[in-house]
Formats: structure tokens, C-alpha cells, sequence
């Protein structure tokens, strides 16, 4: 066993919840042996080089963190015409065998210790169903934590030729004091010629503990399109994954994050590619000031049926401080020759030429800075097509400069 | 010791392949490596007792050390059972000189060399005991010019007789200490042979300093030692010559390198790497460079079962500078892991990792590298290239590279690509006149350039060979 289980995290609890939702019995039995698998299951994987884990999930302190009937939220859900934006106990009321079918087909539900225990304990979280042919532009989601812990667990199937574009928001309640933690599941099924674009910005308080993972299924012609916007937390630990099953399917993760105090991001992107002419593009910026850190892993995956696949990369940091420190690890996994991918990092502090410019034309240096700063996530902001999550993640990005 | 000898020139080739498997060997009677098998090492070349209690010490780590594991996409060392493998030590020792006639070298390895263009008396060089010595007057030689400015050039056995002090000093203590890992405990517990270099303060050794004699009884083994000490202000360029297969009947190889580069000193450390395809290549090389020292290395790798082997330097003085060029060949069955690691420890230290990769047949390369710069080393850069190149489905090729970045005053940057043999670049060739093997060689000739231009005329035209035969298939 690799973590010590709450003595709360018991059967009981798991059926408290599973009741208060309504559930059938299926769900309840993929909790209770999601809750089981805790005793056998690691913590997710983490990054290691000789003698040293990039990322520390160890230390999180469970015992004093989750609390599972405790959950309180604040949740607004804003739907587009045509499309089912619901919670759990609507939605298992309403597409109950949809849910069946899907559950867990894109995120093992014993994947790891903390997805495991979301799976268990998720109370919190919605089903986006999108019919066939329909599209649905503007689905909001804000998810407000009001309680020391809070499994939140997304569902989004979009089915052929349906196209939906989320944007969720994570954000802390203001009357909670101390350690918090926040779990998010989100699983996404595009089927054929579907498109989901699924957009997150995070911005939870600076206490709270930040466990996310985000996976899709592309089927063809399908594209998944991930934007990760990160602000808040003192520790983040997300994946965001895509799989393209089907020809011809094209998966998108641009992600962004400004850390700073003793922030600690880890992001991961990874894409599979598992069928043919696939494409893959996957753009991070990150900038880190004061004790801030940052993990990143990029996997590019090529299968070996993935003839004609186009994949790239790119991931940029930039450090504010000398006691920062950024982390970097974009892997090629190449198994077909018939293939066109590359991958870049760069880490740099803020360019003194660009300084010296500004400040010569009279610009004070903390404004040059911090118009360099945020002239430095334009290229990912461009690459944002949900115009209110760009001006969002902008403003975050502004507010923090000046805080 | 005479009657192993008998032994084994009574057998063929193919019994010699087979000999390995029949675990006749001077330690048959133990299973694994033991404290035994270790002092009759030491024994045997008569070595002073800190030596052999280093070698101990190494042993004891050796045991308590776990196999690297847990790493994506390691390559598969299940097959490689100490305990099979160590006690054939010895008869590579008692031997010495493994075939003592070119006739003895597998047919394979024969032609390839004849393909090589490996001179004649290099064949001789790496046929036995007379070429041995052979080699060794040629050493000589070069001594003579070279003892004057107080130069030394010998055999790591003979060093640690010769040179005590010296050795004693730099040994695997704190350059690559056998805690490093599984393999270099092992390595410090049993090494043999090797070379040791030894450059004086303000001196140029301005011709490469060559070491041929792998295939030799002295400097045999699978698990030689290189150590190389360039003092203030000197410079040596240093090659290895592994192009020599080490076909026999061994199938580990793990070797140890250590390179300290004093300041303002400029070591060069060049080897093409060639083993023969059942070989395991487990090697630690490292290099420490002090202030406004430059370090580079240069690699091909192209044989070998499964290579895992990522030359690093610690760059420990402000303004050293550390360079790296690496190609690897992976072919039917191999699987080549290698790539580069850099410990930015100071300010103003520089680093260029540029590596590259050719895939077919089923075989994988991985660039795996770690660039690593300290908090206080500050307008310190580094830049890492990797290209690979595939030519077939089958085959893998990975790039796994490990940034820690712990200054912000840095510049960093990692850039890698993965491509097919250019159709078009392929269709231009032929429409020129060049069948399709030529069209294909020509490109990887090209691809490669960046490599070969760094290495000495001999070793260029070398690895490009080697790769003309890689391609052909014609190589065992």
C-alpha cells in the first residue's frame, strides 16, 4: 500500500455519496472497487531523474485533507441550444445507459491512487451530452470550492458531428481557511467528425492541493482541443491527454501558467497517435517568479499504425527569479517512420536587448518587464479560441504582475 | 591457466560462441561474482592493496545496488544475468588475447574488416598476443616524442604500477565512483586494461592519441577503465578504437571512463563504437571540467545489442565549456538508448549537445539526455539538438530529454526532430543516376556530416563505412 487511507474513506461513505446521487448500482460497484484498489495503487507517475522525484505527491497529507461527505460547491452551468448540460443525479436520471456506456472508458478509474480516489468519492461535477449534429458554442461551467476537499468529475460525450466548446472555471470559495484539495476527472468522447474543444482555467486559492486529470478519445475525422490555463494552487499536478483512435482526428493542448511564491505546477500534455494522417499540436508557456516551480512532460506518441502523422511541440518557460526553477522533459515516441514531428523548449529570463529597448524609449523597468512578461503569452493566448477564457487568462496574467 | 588456453584454441568459432553457454570457465566452481573472483583479479596483476580493496568496496556496492530500473523505455536487460556472465572474466584474463589468430575471428567480423579496409597490420594489431606487442611498440613510438614533455601514455594495468599516486588520486573516486551505479560498481570491482593519459601543465599533445588495443590481453576486457588527466593549459585529443568488435564470447560490456580536464585545458575524447550484436554496452563515462576548460565528445555508436551510455560532464569552473556530437545506429535487433548529460555547476559555463540518430530494421534509438544547471550558475547556455531519422516501420526511435533548470539567468534551449527518408530527396537521387541503396546512403552520408566532420579523416571514412554496411545488411 502505498498511502496511508483515511479512516473516513470507508465503504460507508462511498455509499452515502453514491446515495445522496441517486445512483444505480453499477456506478456504486465502480466506486467500491475504485475505493478497494486505493490499498494496491502508487501515486500517479511523476517525473525522476538520479536520486530525485520532480514532483513531491508523497507529501500531500491525505489524513488531513479529504473529508468525503464534507463537499460544498457553488456551480454554475450555462447551456447552449440543443445540448444536455446536466448534473449527476439529472444526468443518470436522464441518460443513464449513455453514462454506462461511457464511464471510465477514457480514464482507467483505477489508474492511479488519486484518480482511484476520485473515482470513489467524486460528488461534484457534470454530463455534457451533445447529439448528433448539434453544436453547442457556449457551455460554461464554474465549479467554486466551498469545502476542504471536492471531487468534481466531467463528462462530456459529443456525438458524430456534434461540435461543443466548455469553458470551466475552477475557483476557491473565500470562507475556507487552510489546506484544500481538488480533484477533477474529465473524460471527453468526440465521435466521428465531433469536435470538443474543453477549456480550463484554474485559479484556486494558494492553499489548495490541485489533482486533474483530462483525457480524450478522438474517433475520425474527430478533433479534442485542450486549453489548460493555471494561476492558482500551491500544488498542481494535471495530465492532459488525447488519444487519436481514428483516421484523420487532431488533437490541440495549449496550456499556460504563471507561478509564482512557492507555487509548484506540474503539467503533463501527451498525445497518442493511433491511426492514420493524425495531427498533433501541443504549445506551452509558462512564466515563474519568487520559489516557483514548474514540472513539465510532453509526450508525443506515434503508434505503429500511424502512418502519414504530423506531430509537434513546443513549450517555453521563462523565469522571473533566480530562485525559481523550471523543469522540462518533451519526449518523441516514434514508431512509424512515415511521420513528421518535433518538439522544442526553451528556458529564459526576460531578454535584456528587449529591456534595454524599452527602457531607453523611457518605459520604467518594472513596466517594460511586465509588458514583456505578458507580451510573452501572446502566442499562446493566440492560439485560444474561446475569446472570454483568453480575456480571462489575460487578466489573471495582468492582476498577477501587479499584485 | 596454459590448459584454458589449450582449450580454447582447439575450439572453433562456433564452439567458442558456444563455450560461453557451457560455463567452463576458470570459475566454474562459483556462481556470480564473489569476493574470490575479485582478489584473484587483483592477484593476478599484482595490484597494490588499496587497489583491491577499492575493487572490494565496489563489489559490496555492486551487490546492494538495484539494476537501473523504473526508467521509460529502458531498454530490456532482463537477459543480462550477472551471475552468467562475471565468472567468464576470468578466461578473458587467463587468455589473454582472447583469438590468437586473425583465422580464429568469426568469419562475420573477418569480412567486415576486409570490407573496412582496416589495414593489414591493424588486423594484425587486433589478432592476438604478437599483435599485441605490435601494437605496443607503435605506442612506444609515440612515447618516445611524447615522454619528453612528460606525457604518458599506458595501459591502465600498468598505471596503476607505474603511476601509483597519480591513480590512486583519480580513480573511480571522484569522477565516477562506483556508487554512480549497478554497472560501475561492477566495473569497479572487476575492471582490466583500459589506458591512462596523462597530460602535463602547458602542453599540447597536438596528434591524436589513439588506443587500438582493446582486442589485447593486457588492455582486453570488456570492462577496461580510460582515465585522462589534462592539467592547466594542455590540450589532448584522445580516440578510441572500438571499431574492433568485441564479437567474443562475451556479451557484457562496461567500461569506465573518466576525463579531468584541468583550467584551460581542452580534452577531445572520440570513439566509434562498433560491438558485435549480442553485446550489452553498459558503460559510465565522465568528464570534470574546471575553469575555462572545454571538454567534447564525440560518438558513433552503432553496434551492440542494447546500449545504454550517456557521456556526462560536470562543468565545475566558471566559463568551462562542454560539447557534445553523437550519432547512433540502430539496426535489426539493437536498441540503441544514448544520448548526453550536463551539470552546469558554475557561471558562464556553456554547453552543445548535438545528436543524432538513424533507425531501420526494427532497430530503436532514444536520445535520452539531462541538462541540468545549478542555482548559481548563472548566464550559463546550453543547446540541444536531436534528428533522427527512419527508414522503415518497424523500427523506433524516442527522444527523451530531462531539463532542471535551477537559475533564471540562463539560456536554454532543446530542439528535436523525427523524420522519414525523404521521398522526394530520394526520387531527386535517382533521377540523377543513383539506384536507391546510393540515393539512401548519400543522404544519410549527408545527415551525419555534422559527425564525421569532427572526427580525424580515418575515423570519418571508418564510420561512414561502418554505416555503408549497416545499411547494406551486410554487417553480423
Amino acid at each position: 500500500m502505498s498511502t496511508q487511507v483515511h479512516a473516513t474513506l470507508s465503504e460507508d461513505a462511498v455509499e452515502q455519496i453514491s446515495s445522496d446521487l441517486d445512483e444505480p448500482e453499477w456506478l456504486l460497484e465502480t466506486r467500491l472497487s475504485a475505493l478497494e484498489a486505493l490499498e494496491e495503487l502508487d501515486m500517479p507517475d511523476v517525473i525522476q531523474t538520479p536520486g530525485r522525484k520532480w514532483t513531491n505527491l508523497d507529501a500531500l497529507d491525505y489524513e488531513t485533507l479529504v473529508d468525503p461527505l464534507d463537499y460544498a460547491q457553488d456551480k454554475d452551468r450555462i447551456d447552449a441550444e440543443g445540448v444536455d448540460v446536466l448534473s449527476w443525479s439529472e444526468a443518470l436520471d436522464e441518460h443513464g445507459e449513455l453514462i454506462e456506456d461511457h464511464f471510465g472508458s477514457v480514464v482507467d478509474p483505477q489508474r492511479d491512487y488519486l484518480t482511484a480516489l476520485s473515482t470513489a468519492l467524486f460528488s461534484a461535477g457534470t454530463v455534457v451530452y451533445v447529439p448528433e449534429g448539434v453544436d453547442a458554442e457556449d457551455v460554461k461551467i464554474r465549479t467554486t470550492m466551498n469545502s476542504q476537499s471536492l471531487f468534481n468529475y466531467t463528462l462530456v460525450v459529443a456525438e458524430e458531428s456534434a461540435s461543443v466548446t466548455i469553458l470551466e472555471r475552477q475557483t476557491t470559495g473565500e470562507d475556507i481557511d487552510g489546506d484544500q484539495y481538488y480533484s477533477g476527472v474529465v473524460e471527453a468522447v468526440a465521435g466521428e467528425n465531433a469536435y470538443v474543444q474543453y477549456g480550463t482555467l484554474q485559479n484556486l486559492s494558494e492553499e489548495s492541493y490541485n489533482y486533474q486529470v483530462k483525457r480524450g478519445h478522438a474517433d475520425t475525422y474527430g478533433s479534442i482541443d485542450w486549453i489548460e490555463g493555471n494561476i492558482g494552487s500551491r500544488l498542481t499536478k494535471s495530465s492532459v491527454e488525447t488519444r487519436l483512435l481514428g483516421d484523420s482526428s487532431e488533437s490541440q493542448i495549449v496550456g499556460a501558467f504563471f507561478g509564482h511564491d512557492d507555487q509548484h505546477v506540474d503539467i503533463a500534455a501527451r498525445v497518442w497517435h493511433e491511426a492514420e494522417h493524425t495531427v498533433a499540436d501541443l504549445v506551452t508557456r509558462g512564466v515563474l517568479d519568487d520559489e516557483a516551480r514548474s514540472v513539465y512532460e510532453g509526450v508525443q506518441d506515434v503508434g505503429t499504425d500511424a502512418w502519414d502523422t504530423s506531430s509537434y511541440q513546443r513549450e517555453n518557460t521563462l523565469m522571473l527569479s533566480d530562485e525559481s526553477e523550471a523543469d522540462a522533459s518533451p519526449k518523441l515516441i516514434i514508431n512509424n517512420h512515415d511521420t513528421e514531428a518535433s518538439h522544442s523548449a526553451t528556458v529564459g529570463q526576460v531578454d535584456a536587448e528587449d529591456m534595454f529597448y524599452m527602457t531607453s524609449r523611457g518605459v520604467h523597468p518594472e513596466k517594460a518587464k511586465n509588458m514583456l512578461v505578458e507580451g510573452f503569452f501572446v502566442p499562446v493566448l493566440e492560439e485560444v479560441a474561446v475569446d472570454e477564457l483568453r480575456e480571462d487568462l489575460d487578466q489573471l496574467i495582468y492582476e498577477r504582475l501587479r499584485e | 591457466m596454459s590448459s584454458d588456453q589449450d582449450h580454447l584454441k582447439e575450439t572453433d568459432t562456433e564452439a567458442r560462441f558456444e563455450f560461453k553457454k557451457d560455463e567452463k570457465s576458470a570459475f566454474e566452481t562459483e556462481k556470480g561474482l564473489t569476493e574470490e573472483t575479485v582478489r584473484v583479479i587483483s592477484e593476478d596483476k599484482d595490484e597494490p592493496e588499496w587497489m583491491l580493496q577499492r575493487r572490494l568496496r565496489a563489489l559490496k556496492q555492486f551487490q546492494e545496488m538495484p539494476m537501473p530500473e523504473g526508467w521509460p523505455g529502458a531498454p530490456d536487460l532482463s537477459e543480462v544475468d550477472i551471475d552468467h556472465i562475471v565468472p567468464y572474466i576470468r578466461p578473458d584474463i587467463e587468455t589473454r588475447g582472447g583469438a590468437e589468430n586473425w583465422e580464429d575471428l568469426p568469419e562475420e567480423i573477418q569480412d567486415t574488416f576486409d570490407k573496412l579496409g582496416i589495414p593489414e597490420a591493424e588486423k594484425n594489431a587486433l589478432s592476438g598476443v604478437g599483435a599485441q606487442y605490435e601494437s605496443e611498440i607503435v605506442y612506444q613510438n609515440m612515447q618516445e616524442r611524447w615522454e619528453e614533455k612528460g606525457v604518458i601514455f599506458c595501459d591502465m594495468d600498468k598505471a596503476v604500477q607505474e603511476h601509483e599516486e597519480l591513480v590512486k588520486e583519480h580513480f573511480m573516486t571522484k569522477c565516477v565512483p562506483p556508487s554512480d551505479n549497478k554497472f560501475a560498481a561492477l566495473h569497479g570491482a572487476v575492471w582490466s586494461g583500459g589506458s591512462f593519459v596523462y597530460i602535463p601543465e602547458d602542453t599540447t599533445v597536438n596528434m591524436p592519441v589513439q588506443a587500438y588495443f582493446r582486442m589485447n590481453s593486457e588492455g582486453m576486457g570488456q570492462f577496461e577503465h580510460t582515465l585522462i588527466i589534462a592539467e592547466e593549459n594542455s590540450e589532448v585529443h584522445y580516440i578510441e578504437g572500438c571499431s574492433a568488435p568485441k564479437y567474443s564470447a562475451f556479451n557484457l560490456h562496461s567500461g569506465g571512463v573518466e576525463v579531468f580536464v584541468g583550467e584551460n585545458a581542452h580534452v577531445q575524447y572520440s570513439t566509434v563504437q562498433n560491438w558485435s550484436k549480442n553485446t550489452y554496452n553498459l558503460n559510465t563515462k565522465r568528464a570534470i571540467c574546471e575553469a575555462e576548460g572545454t571538454m567534447e565528445w564525440v560518438s558513433g555508436s552503432m553496434g551492440s545489442k542494447a546500449t545504454m551510455l550517456y557521456p556526462s560532464t560536470v562543468l565545475k569552473g566558471p566559463g568551462a565549456t562542454d560539447n557534445h556530437i553523437t550519432i547512433a545506429m540502430a539496426g535489426e535487433g539493437q536498441d540503441i538508448d544514448t544520448g548526453a548529460k550536463v551539470y552546469h555547476n558554475a557561471p558562464d559555463t556553456k554547453s552543445t549537445i548535438e545528436s543524432k540518430s538513424i533507425a531501420k530494421d526494427g532497430g530503436r534509438t532514444n536520445y535520452r539526455g539531462l541538462v541540468h544547471i545549478a542555482d548559481g550558475a548563472e548566464d550559463s547556455s546550453t543547446s540541444v539538438e536531436c534528428d533522427a531519422l527512419m527508414f522503415d516501420n518497424d523500427s523506433t526511435s524516442d527522444t527523451m530529454p530531462y531539463m532542471e533548470i535551477q537559475e533564471s539567468k540562463v539560456d536554454v534551449a532543446h530542439e528535436a526532430t523525427v523524420g522519414k527518408i525523404g521521398d522526394e530527396d530520394v526520387f531527386y537521387l535517382q533521377s540523377r543516376g543513383l539506384d536507391d541503396d546510393d540515393a539512401k546512403q548519400m543522404i544519410v552520408a549527408g545527415f551525419i556530416e555534422p559527425i564525421t566532420e569532427e572526427l580525424p579523416i580515418e575515423y570519418a571514412v571508418e564510420l561512414n563505412r561502418l554505416i555503408e554496411l549497416e545499411m547494406e545488411g551486410s554487417l553480423g
